[in-house]
């Protein structure tokens, strides 16, 4: 079987067992919500200076949320040893890779999309018309997110402290993605509105990059 | 043994003649004056920590393709000579600063990008503490290993850009623009100079990884019996 | 020239951090002999 029918099938297992409970969504989306929340706090809200600064936590709230997403990405693989039928059920191991990050991919989209409404409403930021590029710089970012997440997950699940280890293997590299994200952002929401294309570009570019690198390698994260 | 102590031998001299150039050949710059002498030894362990940073690369995946302990013992070694050539560099950039803005931190962008490829490599030792197992630590840090160093040309670009749309004060304006000739020789010497110290501390840093894992070997037979 | 103390600290830090960290490496090379010799010792007296 090719790769992609693989990974089509072991996807729609990620999605059926994620919608089954839905306990990721809800929970990962409610820490966002959180996170937005103790910002505002942090910096003066309904402040011009809060306006500014709003692009940025709602990355922030976005990568920390996602370094709690992705504890569960390969744990749950462990508890019964799934990983090796799974690894057995694929002729590419780049499948089992291939399905997760999709997976984390959508998931991260929808409760970044959840959000949305209240990120607008927090920061008193309008969004509708600018919708359809902030969908996408939001795409191209938790792309790269869920990418470079996936792999460390499937590393941080092999040692120990695995929950603290995880956020500081994951944020260090992800620091490219928040520094773009962050910027182009900020644009796009200005009160003249810009479109980074140079920004949505670089991070393609990173997806890419660290697509191409979980391809050549991934199958060593997986070794027995 | 012998090749090691020439090595050690030809590092240092080379290191203090890399600092007398610093001090009695290179002019003095205009605008900054004597404070710009730290540029020399600044930049020189900025490469020289990039390079041990390369050469753990090189031994991240040359472990992955051939699994001998030999190349996660170079691997260690490079991260960790590289760990020590980037402390010095976030070290000597806030000395420089301070005298010249007032301030010791600028996130000046080159700055806080070697910042950031400080994070990954501690990591990068961090994770190795807490995998027990010899094999399997090998194996996944060189993994991360190859992840960290892909990713410090997007690093050091995205913060680039960064500094593009939110300017601050720049260190020392990029390594060509407009560099004295004698200078540049200073610097080209000194990073040399750099070069040879960062190769004897990961030859000797290397002796030491190989020696610990024969020791584990041992440890086990005795244990054995 | 009262900037040229911040040049000689920067220099004098920078050697003293390389210079610690083969002190470290030094001391953990010998640390590793007296146990291999530890070792050593405790084999035959196993037999």
């Amino acid at each position: 079987m090719s790769l992609l029918s693989n990974t089509a099938i072991l996807l729609g297992k990620e999605l059926r067992t994620e919608f089954r409970s839905r306990e990721l969504l809800t929970t990962t989306a409610v820490f966002i919500l959180i996170v937005l929340v103790l910002f505002s706090f942090a910096v003066n809200p309904g402040t011009e200076e809060a306006r500014e600064f709003a692009p940025g936590l709602l990355w922030l709230a976005i990568l920390f949320a996602s370094s709690l997403m992705f504890q569960s990405c390969f744990l749950r693989e462990q508890t019964n040893d799934t990983l090796s039928s799974l690894r057995l059920a694929v002729s590419d191991p780049f499948a089992i890779f291939l399905a997760k990050l999709i997976a984390n991919t959508l998931f991260l989209l929808l409760t970044e999309l959840l959000m949305l409404p209240f990120f607008a409403i927090f920061y008193n930021i309008p969004l509708w018309s600018k919708l359809p590029v902030l969908i996408l710089v939001l795409f191209v970012g938790s792309l790269g997110i869920s990418i470079v997440g996936t792999a460390i997950s499937a590393i941080s699940a092999q040692a120990r402290m695995r929950e603290l280890l995880l956020p500081l293997l994951l944020l260090p590299l992800l620091t490219p993605v928040l520094v773009v994200s962050t910027l182009v952002t900020a644009s796009l929401l200005d009160r003249e509105p810009i479109v980074q294309w140079k920004g949505i570009g670089f991070l393609a570019v990173f997806d890419l990059i660290f697509l191409t690198a979980l391809w050549l390698f991934g199958e060593y994260l997986l070794e027995e | 043994m012998g090749k090691r102590i020439v090595l050690g031998a030809v590092a240092i001299l080379l290191v203090i003649a890399a600092a007398y150039a610093s001090f009695y050949v290179a002019p003095e710059e205009r605008t900054m004056g004597p404070i710009q002498r730290i540029f020399y030894f600044h930049v020189g362990s900025a490469w020289a920590g990039l390079l041990a940073f390369f050469v753990c690369f090189i031994g991240n995946l040359m472990y992955v393709w051939k699994r001998e302990p030999k190349y996660d013992w170079l691997g260690v070694a490079g991260a960790e000579v590289g760990l020590v050539f980037t402390t010095v560099v976030l070290i000597t950039g806030p000395i420089w600063a301070h005298p010249v803005w007032g301030i010791w931190w600028t996130w000046d962008a080159r700055l806080t990008s070697t910042f950031v490829l400080w994070l990954l490599y501690v990591s990068y030792l961090l994770l190795r503490t807490l995998i027990e197992e010899p094999g399997r630590r090998a194996l996944l840090s060189a993994l991360f290993g190859i992840f960290a160093f892909i990713d410090v040309p997007l690093v050091f670009g995205a913060i680039r850009w960064w500094r593009t749309q939110h300017p601050s004060p720049v260190i020392m304006g990029g390594p060509g623009s407009g560099l004295d000739p004698t200078m540049r020789k200073v610097l080209f010497f000194s990073g040399l100079a750099m070069c040879v110290l960062m190769a004897f501390l990961i030859v000797e840093r290397y002796a030491l990884e190989k020696m610990r894992s024969e020791v584990e070997i041992l440890k086990r037979e005795a244990e054995a019996q | 020239m009262k900037n040229l103390n911040s040049v000689f600290a920067a220099y004098l830090i920078g050697w003293a951090v390389f210079f610690l960290f083969y002190v470290s490496i030094a001391k953990r090379t010998s640390d590793l002999r007296a146990e291999v010799e530890r070792l050593k010792n405790s084999l035959p007296c196993a037999k």
